[in-house]
Order: structure tokens, then sequence, then C-alpha cells
């Protein structure tokens, strides 16, 4: 335990001596002092004095404790921790394992009585602690935030700081392992950037088939239960037009289903950032509590994919439970097997090596 | 046959050690470190004296290492704790202070908080880096990091001390402070491997040494014993070779003038007897007074550590110097 401790001390020390640090935390206060700016008033969102008209924001529509715990999952969590506080931790701590496998470093570690394995694992877990803190400090200013203006004091919102570690702990295993096999921080940083955006779009891909497969299906009951419609059926002339997007939706269903299929499968074995982050919203939010966006509307939700019979705010919902549909096991288990996965072979190759 | 022996520090055979297929760094190696000493080791660049200490540390992973270091097995974690390191090319975090990194090795080799931070006090006073002791190491000078890192290796109170080039960049001051540091180790009972290049480092602190060359041990124990024979009773007398010298040694004539600096003008000769000790010269030194001759000079004479060294590194058969790196 003693070397544990000894290690993260380092590794706190590490990143306090480093600017980035400092910058990187300056920024997340900044951030949430620009959220603590946002107000709801009786028309919209205000900031700074002036007010955005919104028919969707507003203090008829939402309450202030779900548009600021929404502000939070939507662009906090998702936009600022997701993203670009992510990549200015990477960008910090992508140097971790290179400098501790550098001659001359990892010589001072390695003759002293502890296991390869655990030294090497208890880095990494240090190098979480950038993630972690910075999330804390986040969260810490939000439940600050939100408790004066939304008047909620929702101890939930710390739930961000495991998921977002989680979140960043997927990355940063690939990173390490990078490290471990290349020893150059650059190179750590571009492949594990490269990775990301891999997963990203395979994520982003999956998404849209997932859309575009759901609203063909909704589309395909919307017919069926049209046709069937005792109380207003229809005449033989919509009669035929219905059988003919009828056939049309059939059609395509085995292609949605299929790039569905396969997309869904290599989703299943990379680690499911987006989705994880995900699990805040489902979480924090009720969605009973959001504003109800386009109900009656049938624009956006078939834009992309030609349904005219789907409904927006209809739509959105459904995708919204089938996103929450995912099981926590298929979320964090398989990007936890994943993890675990990486950081094994990393965690071979850096005993097995001679230095 | 190895038995676990409580007079060494340091008891290992067959060490070897390859990398790739191709190049042998060690093969089958094997050396014997006293408790207290300062034991010495030596070779030309790519000898494996590094490798071998590697290999003691745990760096490096041998293919097979007999026997034991402070009587247990290589890589054992309870003698890690008892053994002080300091690699040649170390890289400490510069933004650590140094009583922060004497205490983070402290941490590393399991001693408790309040020894550590005591020791670490002491040990940087001790090494002369009092009053740089909560500056971060960037602002230190190669010695001062040297010095930091002797202290480093000391925070955990060893019994063996491992030392990789400790002088290696340190000023002629700084050398001479960390060979009476290394001397001071000694006394105070610990065991101190010195791996240098620095032979007149080595012959003046260490009381047993050892020459690696291209992975294999060719020489190993007291300056004395390695040099033994070589040594030898040279007598310098004015004049002429006497008639009988050639008989019972090598000549050497000396030239008039070479002996000014003991006040002989004249030409002279060098007579060379090998393994003779003083008992034996004496027959001769009557047999020259008896012929009234002048002897200049008499004085047992041996190799020095580097003659030693070059005799070790030089091919026998071809007189050239083995080539640097290890044996393929």
């Amino acid at each position: 335990m003693m070397q544990t401790i000894a290690i993260f001390v380092a590794a706190y020390r590490e990143l306090s001596a480093r600017r980035l640090f400092w910058l990187a935390l300056g920024i997340t206060l900044v951030v949430v002092g620009l959220f603590a700016c946002l107000g709801l008033n009786e028309t919209g969102i205000s900031f700074l004095g002036w007010t955005f008209d919104s028919p969707f924001y507003n203090t008829t529509t939402t309450s202030p404790e779900t548009f600021y715990k929404q502000l939070f999952v939507s662009l906090g969590v998702e936009w600022w921790l997701g993203l670009i506080a992510t990549l200015l931790a990477l960008v910090t701590t992508c140097g971790i394992v290179p400098d501790l496998v550098a001659p001359g470093s990892v010589d001072l570690l390695l003759a002293k009585p502890i296991t390869r394995s655990r030294l090497f694992l208890t880095k990494y877990a240090s190098g979480l602690l950038f993630a972690a803190l910075q999330v804390l400090v986040f969260t810490t200013a939000s439940f600050i935030v939100i408790g004066i203006r939304g008047g909620a004091w929702e101890i939930s919102l710390f739930a961000a700081v495991p998921i977002v570690t989680f979140f960043y702990s997927l990355l940063f295993s690939i990173c390490a392992l990078i490290g471990v096999v290349t020893r150059s921080s650059v190179a750590s940083l571009i492949l594990t950037l490269l990775a990301w955006a891999v997963i990203f779009t395979i994520n982003f891909a999956e998404m849209i088939v997932s859309r575009g497969r759901l609203a063909n299906e909704m589309e395909g009951r919307s017919i069926v239960a049209s046709l069937a419609s005792t109380e207003d059926p229809p005449d033989d002339e919509t009669r035929e037009e219905l059988e003919a997007d009828l056939a049309r939706v059939r059609e395509h269903e085995p292609n949605w289903n299929t790039a569905h299929g396969w997309l869904f499968g290599i989703k299943t074995c990379l680690p499911k950032t987006t989705d994880t982050l995900a699990l805040l919203d489902r979480w924090l939010i009720d969605p009973a509590m959001l504003p109800q966006r386009g109900e009656d509307s049938t624009r956006g939700a078939e834009g992309a994919f030609g349904s005219r019979r789907v409904r927006g705010g209809e739509f959105e919902r459904a995708v919204r439970d089938e996103r929450r549909a995912h099981s926590l096991w298929w979320i964090v288990g398989t990007s936890l097997l994943l993890e675990g996965c990486i950081l094994a072979l990393a965690t071979l190759i850096f005993a097995r090596r001679d230095y | 046959m190895l038995h676990e022996s409580p007079e060494l520090a340091v008891n290992l055979s067959d060490v070897r050690k390859r990398y790739g297929r191709t190049i042998h760094a060690l093969r089958g190696v094997s050396i014997c470190v006293r408790r207290g000493e300062i034991f010495g080791l030596l070779g030309p660049n790519g000898a494996g004296k590094s490798t071998l200490v590697k290999i003691m540390m745990t760096i490096v992973r041998p293919e097979s290492a007999l026997g034991e270091v402070l009587g247990r097995a290589v890589g054992d974690p309870d003698a890690l704790a008892r053994i002080g390191y300091l690699p040649e090319h170390h890289r400490f975090p510069t933004y650590l202070t140094g009583r922060q990194i004497v205490e983070f090795s402290g941490a590393m080799s399991r001693v408790d908080r309040p020894t550590r931070k005591r020791r670490a006090s002491e040990l940087l006073d001790r090494v002369g880096m009092g009053a740089w002791k909560d500056r971060p190491l960037g602002s230190y000078s190669k010695g001062m990091r040297q010095r930091t890192g002797l202290a480093a290796a000391l925070v955990n109170d060893p019994q063996l001390v491992v030392l990789d080039e400790p002088t290696d960049g340190v000023d002629p001051v700084g050398r001479r402070e960390i060979r009476d540091l290394l001397v001071g180790f000694r006394d105070e009972g610990r065991t101190v491997l010195l791996n240098s290049h620095l032979l007149s480092e080595i012959e003046t602190v260490c009381s047993r040494v050892a020459i690696m060359v291209q992975g294999r041990m060719v020489a190993q124990g007291t300056i004395d014993e390695l040099t033994a024979s070589s040594r030898r009773y040279e007598i310098i007398v004015e004049g002429p070779p006497p008639p009988w010298g050639s008989d019972h040694a090598s000549v050497q004539a000396i030239p008039a003038g070479h002996l000014l600096a003991a006040g002989v003008a004249q030409a002279s000769t060098r007579l060379i007897f090998l393994g003779l000790d003083a008992q034996g010269a004496q027959p001769i030194l009557d047999r020259l007074r008896a012929e009234s001759r002048t002897v200049v000079a008499v004085q047992t004479v041996r190799e020095s550590l580097e003659d030693l060294f070059m005799r070790a590194v030089t091919d026998p058969d071809t007189g050239l110097i083995y080539r640097p790196g290890a044996a393929t």
C-alpha cells in the first residue's frame, strides 16, 4: 500500500508541475462559471441579462432543476468532459507510460521490491488521477451551481466522476498500450486519438443506422395500423399507396437489420465511449420532465430516412428508449472486458521486456 | 553446487543472457562479492557489466542465474528491499525536490514514513546537499544529481549498494568526495559493488575487482592476487650490465642522462628478476657489491591495474585488443 500511495503522490506532483493541468482546471471553472450565468425565465433562456426566446426551454415547459441537469449532462459532460477536457487530459497524461519505460527511469523503479505488473497497473491508475480530479472539480462546481440556480442539491450528479473516469480509462488503456510498445508520447497521443476517431465513427454509424432501422420499423407499424384502421378506413387509392409503401418498407427492412447487426456486433467488441457517457443521462434525467418537442410534427424524424408517418417526438422517444434499453452489462461489462484485455497485453509486454 | 554463504553478499554463477539469437551478452558469468568490501567491476564497453548489474536488480531477465544476492534468489523482494541502487544514466523526475526524491525512493523500498523523512534529511546533509534539499532537481548540476542519487540509494539503509558509474560526469573534487563516501559506506559495514570505467577510482577504493570481456569473467580477486604473476624485482646499477646478468635476469640498458633525477649521469643497466622476492634478491645484491658496482635503486614492481586491464582485454594469440561489444 505504501508503494501505491507513493506512486499516486508522485503522479499528483507530476501533474501539478505541468502548466496544462492548471490550465485545464482553470478552463473547467470558467466553463462552470458560464454555466452559472445561464438562466431560465418565462420566455426562454437568459444569459448575462440577455434573453433568448425559446418555445421549448422556458419556465412554463421546464423546471430550472431539469434545465440545469440537462445542461450538465448534454453540454457539461458530453461535450466538455467527454470531448475537450478528455483531449486535454490525453495531452497531459500521454507521456506517463513512455516516461515510465524510459531508460534511467524504469531502472530506478524496477530495482525496488515491487512486481512489474503491480508497478505498471499502479502507474496506469495514477494516470486516471488527472481525469478524476478534473471531473471532480467540474462536478462539485456544477453541484453548487445547480443547487443555487436550480434549487436542487442533486448528489447523484457525482455519478459523473466514476462514469467519466471510466470513459477516460477506456482511452487511456489504449494510450498505455501504445506507450509501452512505442515508448513515445507523441505516438501514444496520435494513435490514441486515431483509435478514438475510429470508435466514434463506428458508434456514429451505428447510431445513424439504428435510427434508420427504427424509423423504417415505425413507419411499417404505422402503415399496418392505417390499413387495419376501422375508425378511419383508407379509400382504395390510399390503400393502394399504403400497400406500395409497406412493400417498400418490408423490402428495406432486411437491409437495415443486416447493416445494423454488423455495426452493433462491431460496436459490442469496442469500448462504448458514447454509451458510457449516456449512462448519466439515463440516471439523472427523467424523460417525462423534459419539454415535449415536436410531438405532433413528422418533421425531423423522417428527414434522413424518408418516413412520412412517424411523429418527431414519438420517434425521439423511441430512440431514447432503445438507447436506454442497452443493459449496463453490455455498456460497461463489454467495455471493461476489452479494457482488461488491452491492459493485460500492455502489462505482459511491460513485464517481459528487458530494459 | 552453491551454498548460502553468510560471508558473501553476492554469490552468482552461470549467469547467462542472450539478446536475440546472436548476441551473447553474458556467457556463464560467476561473481562473488564478500560482505563489507568495495568490489570493482571492470570491463570495456559491451563486456556485459551493466547487464550483470541489471540482472541482479531484476531490470534484465536472465536465461539463467544460479545463486543468491544477500542470501536470496535474484529478484527476491526482501533482498531488493535491502539493496540500494544507482543506475548509470538515472533520470529522476526534475520537478521533484531532492528530499522528495529520497523519500519516494524510501517509500518504494518499503521504508516507513517517519524513518524515510528522517533519513532523507540526514542523507542529503551527508552527501552535501543539505542546502539544496528543498529545491527541484531541475536546478541541480550533474554532480548534485549524483549526490542526490546516492542519498536515494541509501535511504533504505541497504546492506548492498550497487553503483553504476557513480562518478560519471562529476568533476575531480566531486569524484574525490564520492570516493570518500564509498569508503564511508564500507566502514559502516555495507557492501559496495562499483561498476566503473575509471581504473584509478577502482584501484583507489576497491579491495577486490573483477574484469569482464565479451560476456565472460576473465579475472576476479584482489589486485595483489591478480598481479602476483607479474610481480618482479628491479635492480638498477651504474655502468654496463654484469657479465652474468643475462643468465638470471632480463637486462635493459639505460642511456646516459636518463637517471639524472637519481643523481646518476652515466649510462646504467636495469636488471629485471621475475618472481623474485626480497630474500632471493639478497645474494644478487651481495654479488653486485662484491664486484664494486654502484646500486642506484632496488624496487619491487608489479602491474598497475591499467596494465592488468589491458592484458585482460588483449587477445594473447594476436596481441590485438578484443573488439568492443558482446560476443556473438
